[in-house]
């Protein structure tokens, strides 16, 4: 496979970067460890004519317990032991990405904004072109739903739901200046779907930002997926929590992607579960309806069906685990 | 969007500890310089995607996908191939285990496995086999049914520990 010709860009500063990204937009996409980008330029998705590589813009380093990089390597957070006993389910998560070739160039923030994907997108030139291309790519389109002009390619990245639930905001520059968002709002559930998350065009994730009172929190990250050792997600699960000594919830957060176009909260039923002493009963009615309300599409490589009663299979076991309650049986 | 004529540039690097100045147009893959202008046909294109592992090449020591890397990006950078592994005609302790433990059968996926193993065995040299296997989840073979190859890496981290 070759890649199209380029021209590539090394900017060493932020405001250089978002400045020259205002120049070339909207030909122009930003190129962080490129195992999801160069992927697809290979298969020809979407290919722009400048790439700003991002790898000589010091200021996106850096790894502490307030603050990540988004130009962090995954090998490297998963690393940092200091990090991980601090935030342990941001961690898992990292871990479960595709594999450690992967996250040796793979970044935090180019897991935030992996390319969302689908079975008639991920696919070569000719067999995209056989079908008269998609709505996401060159196409008018969605084969997936096609009496919608929507596109309902899957979220894929593992790391946003396990940030999420530890409220952890992203730091984003553009020609406008700086701002930060949650991490769960860097997502659109809404528009045409084919960018599914909210940057201006020429925006840039500098860094994630961590709250100090989210240090410690009980977490887990549970994927499912076809090779335990590698695959995207099909579904992600991410639970964190605190107690107090007598098991009463102070905190509660659930996140879930890999099923739907993003990652997405459950607040509005973990919330009336703060204050309570969790029982299987109640672990258990709030994975029933997780599960009611999730609406996956077929657009991967199992079944929706089955996806769906795996988010509620996923939710229970998660939420078990993190809340420390025995699992009730099926 | 996306036809651009990009320009060629000089780019340094150290392969095999040997310094490299060659110009390279910005969509040069690392894999592609190293095969079809150095000559070192060691790393091999498997998927090309970065699925596979057969291209896995250190870049300042780290495993890295090199058909995942663009050649300008290791301007400066220490590259290392499988053809750098040992001295020219012998074969590392991996490697002598690689062919003791019958861990290769075609071959093709070898070189990364050779790649992946040796730093791991490196930075970890009595590395356990749950985290051996876990290090080569990036690496695909379609022969092996990778037994032979697990063994072979524990047989080496023994031998170096």
């Amino acid at each position: 496979m070759h890649l199209d010709p380029f021209e590539l860009h090394r900017p060493t500063t932020v405001d250089e970067t978002v400045d020259l990204a205002g120049r070339l937009a909207p030909d122009v996409d930003y190129l962080a460890g490129g195992t999801d980008l160069l992927p697809n330029y290979k298969m020809h998705l979407n290919v722009r004519a400048n790439l700003i590589a991002l790898e000589d813009v010091s200021e996106l380093r850096g790894i502490s317990l307030d603050r990540v990089g988004a130009m962090v390597r995954l090998a490297d957070l998963e690393a940092d032991a200091a990090f991980a006993a601090s935030f342990p389910g941001v961690v898992a998560a990292a871990r479960e990405v595709a594999t450690p070739l992967v996250r040796a160039s793979g970044t935090l923030g180019g897991n935030l904004l992996v390319e969302t994907r689908c079975f008639f997108f991920n696919q070569s030139l000719p067999w995209r072109e056989s079908l008269g291309y998609c709505l996401k790519a060159d196409g008018d389109r969605c084969h997936v739903v096609p009496q919608k002009v929507k596109c309902y390619a899957t979220f894929s990245g593992d790391i946003a739901p396990a940030l999420a639930v530890v409220d952890a905001e992203v730091e984003v520059a553009g020609p406008s200046g700086r701002r930060r968002l949650p991490v769960s709002r860097l997502y659109d559930p809404v528009g045409d779907g084919i960018h599914r998350h909210k940057l201006a065009a020429g925006e840039l994730i500098v860094a994630v930002h961590f709250p100090p009172e989210s240090r410690g929190l009980k977490a887990t990250y549970r994927k499912l997926r076809i090779r335990p050792s590698f695959d995207f997600p099909e579904l992600g699960v991410a639970v964190a929590a605190r107690q107090d000594a007598g098991g009463r919830i102070s905190r509660l957060a659930l996140s879930l992607g890999g099923l739907e176009t993003y990652p997405r909260r459950f607040d509005d039923l973990t919330e009336p579960m703060v204050g309570t002493v969790p029982t299987p009963a109640t672990v258990r009615a709030l994975a029933d309806e997780v599960q009611k309300r999730v609406r996956p599409v077929h657009n991967t490589f199992l079944a929706p069906e089955y996806r769906k009663k795996m988010a509620g299979v996923f939710v229970r076991r998660a939420t078990a685990e993190v809340l420390g309650v025995p699992e009730s049986s099926p | 969007m996306g036809s651009a004529v990009s320009t060629r540039q000089t780019t340094r690097l150290r392969v095999n500890g040997t310094a490299i100045e060659v110009a390279c147009p910005p969509e040069r893959i690392l894999l592609d310089l190293l095969r079809e202008e150095l000559n070192l046909t060691g790393s091999k294109r498997g998927c090309d995607l970065g699925t596979c592992g057969c291209c896995t090449v250190w870049v300042d020591g780290r495993p890295v996908l090199s058909c995942l890397t663009l050649a300008r990006l290791v301007d400066g950078h220490d590259v290392t191939t499988i053809e750098g592994i040992a001295s020219p005609g012998g074969l590392s302790t991996l490697q002598k285990a690689f062919v003791e433990h019958g861990a290769t059968q075609c071959g093709f996926c070898t070189p990364g496995f050779v790649m992946t193993g040796t730093a791991l065995l490196r930075d970890h040299p009595g590395a356990s086999r749950a985290e051996i296997e876990r290090a080569i989840a990036g690496n695909l073979c379609r022969c092996t049914g990778y037994l032979k190859i697990v063994e072979a890496i524990q047989a080496a981290g023994r031998e170096s520990a």
